[in-house]
């Protein structure tokens, strides 16, 4: 029997082998460097630079609403708050540098954010954002909860700005808020500006402390954990086992859930084509590194795959309500299906296209305890 | 005869000749199950460590726990009684208060290596009162409060907040995983599965002339057999066939985690086999049958104990070992790991009277996690070597252990 076994495992390895392109172009010819410029110059501080400001902007709408907290300023800053949170989706897969050092995403974005732990620091006003135990009750989501999630309605919502015995205390901690995203988001711009921009083009060998290895790395680790799982596969039940209607991103603003994913849908392709930010435009890419190295898979080109594939992720995803919690509870299997499409990408991406640029996964599963 | 009917036929045939290899001058059979009946009913019988996983499960998830525990909470969790020897109820479930077991009476406390070496098992004991003491005096204030070098306090791994105290140990960890040698191992391989206890007293005339103990429907000898069983498999839905890997967080999640890497596949199954072959022996009263199984699991249950230290340890060293260290990715792992390592000195060297590495060893391992600043100046070259020492004594490599 172990014989058996070891023979099929030794033909399946030299099937998937076969994948490999041994007599075509080595990875170590192509040009590394223009694929990190292209990152760094036209899509990475781009993104950063532009969130920045949507950063800003919902920090001085904050300042708006909570210096003259009415209707009109609520919606301005709801208004600055989407903004900045697709935005934010554009930013969210390039945690290394200073933000892997801020944890920048996950100060920002983990949800479910914690609703207790919220009121607990408005009513005790003692509190240090920069615990991690403090994560799930900042960033985005603790906003979401903050400008939708107070009361039913808009009016209930605003009483708490303003007739509530606390409301100065809940005025401040949406000002904190606001004004830490901002601030962590200028330091991690501000890196990339001043230094660390060099830093990674300039670091175009190859082998696991490349840039190239750390980026694709971060790339597919986003793909997986944060597109894949936390947006779709988390809140549809696949590693429960039932479905978590809560656990859907911006879950109290309701409808916003479908279109952040998809902004960071289209960042994740547009990251791997090396579209510019905000333009048509493409330049130096793992789309263009693979068709350097003609990767093919059973006689198709790997990119053209991946790039089918992302689309037939878009094609699942139309058919969702805009609100994920209200697709969760109605036709669960949507979801399913969406998750299904976004996996397939998962085995393209980090096992055929890893393997034919000779990058080594650099992290694991954790294991759960 | 059609070709559906035939394979289960087939695939029990392969086990039956797979089985004959270790067993091929005698006809027992391993069984398809640990189920083992007389009279029209079981004859298992291992409540009591049931019982003590899941005192042991609420211990560890109650560490952590800053809302409700105190440290006269946990001690009672511990001891199952108060500190002055009162009757307590410190479980949230009932069964667990209402039984007469608790976790402190069976650490280090194994006929083999601590029935004539009470100081050593005092000492051991202790060392978890210790250990949950201090989380609570310096932990708990600290939560809220970032750790950094001698100063206890939260840390972040990944996503998720780790507790640790000043040198970056982790109590939680500290207790689990020592408890998995401690309690479980120990009790396992320098208790049950060994002689003095299996053939104590009349032990074997009653089981070969099926005499059984008073009010069961198990001899004396059975029992003890399935006691050490229960300290692998207590915890799982269907002790019978049980999932490997599923039911707790001690031996049996971490002999899942070795069977699933490559290196060590079919692990599960060779403990699992040997335990049914041995239970069936003690049936058959094929005594050498039984002590032969004893032997196997002795060798790999040690086995996962070394394999999970390394990995731990390994894993804690890639996580320092970069220009970025990430401090408490390493805590984590290295607190696992000194919980593995510590549990070491519980293992057993089959056919032998002792344990792979001696109580001075292992503290002398210890002692260089803690050196200094603890875990936030502990080198990779230290970690090297500790893992290096380990697999020496086994028959896998540092490598194959780590991936």
């Amino acid at each position: 029997m172990k014989r058996v076994a070891s023979l099929i495992l030794v033909l399946l390895f030299a099937i998937s082998c076969t994948k490999d392109n041994p007599e075509g172009p080595s990875p170590d010819d192509f040009d590394r460097k223009a694929i990190l410029e292209n990152w760094a110059d036209n899509i990475i501080i781009p993104a950063f630079t532009d969130f920045s400001d949507k950063a800003e902007e919902l920090k001085t709408k904050a300042d708006v609403f909570t210096t003259n907290p009415d209707q009109q300023s609520l919606t301005e800053l709801r208004s600055a708050w989407k903004t900045a949170y697709l935005s934010f989706q554009h930013v969210s897969m390039f945690e290394m540098g200073k933000a892997m050092d801020l944890r920048f995403r996950d100060n920002l974005n983990i949800y479910p954010t914690d609703t207790t732990e919220i009121q607990d620091n408005i009513q005790t006003g003692s509190y240090n954002l920069e615990l991690p135990s403090l994560n799930d009750s900042q960033g985005f989501p603790a906003l979401d909860y903050l400008l939708y999630g107070l009361g039913e309605e808009t009016g209930e919502i605003l009483t708490f700005y303003t007739a509530h015995q606390d409301a100065e205390a809940y005025k401040s901690y949406l000002t904190d808020l606001t004004n830490r995203i901002d601030w962590l988001t200028k330091q991690v711009l501000n890196d990339w500006t001043s230094g660390y921009r060099n830093e990674f083009v300039d670091n175009f060998g190859n082998g696991a402390n490349a840039s190239i290895d750390m980026m694709v790395n971060d790339y597919i680790f986003y793909y997986e954990k944060y597109l894949r799982a936390g947006k779709i596969g988390i809140p549809a039940g696949v590693f429960s086992g039932s479905s978590l209607n809560t656990h859907v991103e911006a879950y109290y603003s309701k409808d916003f859930s479908k279109a952040l994913f998809n902004e960071a849908l289209d960042a994740s392709q547009n990251f791997f084509n090396g579209t510019h930010f905000e333009s048509q435009q493409t330049g130096e890419s793992l789309n263009s590194y693979l068709h350097f190295l003609q990767t093919m898979k059973e006689g198709t080109d790997l990119a053209s795959l991946v790039n089918t594939q992302f689309e037939a992720v878009r094609t699942k995803a139309d058919h969702l309500n805009a609100n994920f919690a209200l697709q969760v509870e109605t036709d669960n299997n949507a979801m399913l299906s969406t998750y299904d499409e976004l996996q397939k990408n998962v085995v393209l991406l980090k096992v055929d296209m890893l393997q034919a640029l000779n990058i080594n996964v650099d992290y694991v599963d954790a294991d759960g305890d | 005869m059609n070709l559906k009917s035939f394979l289960p036929l087939a695939l029990v045939s392969i086990l039956f000749v797979s089985c004959d290899v270790s067993n091929d001058d005698t006809d027992i059979k391993t069984p398809a199950t640990y189920e083992f009946s007389r009279n029209g009913s079981s004859t298992i019988s291992f409540s009591g460590q049931t019982t003590r996983i899941n005192m042991a499960t609420e211990l560890t998830g109650a560490v952590n726990d800053f809302d409700n525990s105190t440290e006269e909470l946990l001690l009672e969790m511990y001891r199952n009684q108060t500190a002055d020897g009162g009757d307590t109820d410190p479980f949230s479930n009932s069964d667990l208060n209402s039984a007469t077991k608790n976790i402190k009476g069976k650490v280090a406390a194994s006929s083999d290596f601590f029935s004539s070496n009470t100081a050593l098992s005092a000492e051991i004991k202790n060392q978890f009162e210790i250990w949950l003491k201090n989380q609570v005096e310096e932990v708990f204030p600290n939560k809220n409060t970032m750790a950094s070098e001698g100063v206890a306090g939260q840390i972040a791994d990944g996503s998720s907040t780790r507790y640790v105290n000043g040198k970056g140990f982790e109590y939680k960890q500290l207790v689990a995983k020592s408890l998995i040698g401690a309690l479980m191992a120990d009790q396992m391989l320098n208790n049950y599965l060994g002689t003095n206890v299996l053939d104590a007293g009349t032990n074997r005339e009653d089981n070969s002339s099926e005499t059984l103990s008073e009010g069961n429907n198990h001899t004396t000898m059975e029992h003890k057999w399935d006691e050490a069983y229960g300290y692998l498999f207590g915890a799982a839905a269907n002790p019978a066939k049980p999932a490997i890997g599923e039911g707790d967080s001690f031996l049996n999640k971490y002999l899942g985690k070795v069977d699933s890497d490559d290196d060590f596949a079919g692990i599960a199954d060779e403990v699992f086999d040997a335990f049914k072959l041995g239970r069936a022996a003690i049936v058959a009263n094929d005594y050498d049958l039984r002590d032969e199984q004893a032997q196997v699991i002795r060798e790999n249950i040690s086995k996962v104990i070394a394999i999970r230290a390394i990995y731990y340890l390994q894993g804690g060293k890639n996580a320092i070992d970069k220009e970025n260290p990430e401090y408490g990715t390493a805590f984590h792992d290295l607190s696992e790991a000194y919980g593995f390592v510590y549990s070491l000195q519980f293992t057993r060297v089959p056919n032998s009277e002792s344990s792979y590495f001696t109580n001075s060893e292992i503290n002398a391992y210890l002692a260089q996690l803690e050196e200094g600043n603890g875990l936030w100046d502990v080198t990779p070259q230290t970690l090297d070597d500790i893992s290096a020492d380990i697999a020496a004594k086994f028959d896998f490599t540092v490598e194959e252990a780590a991936n």
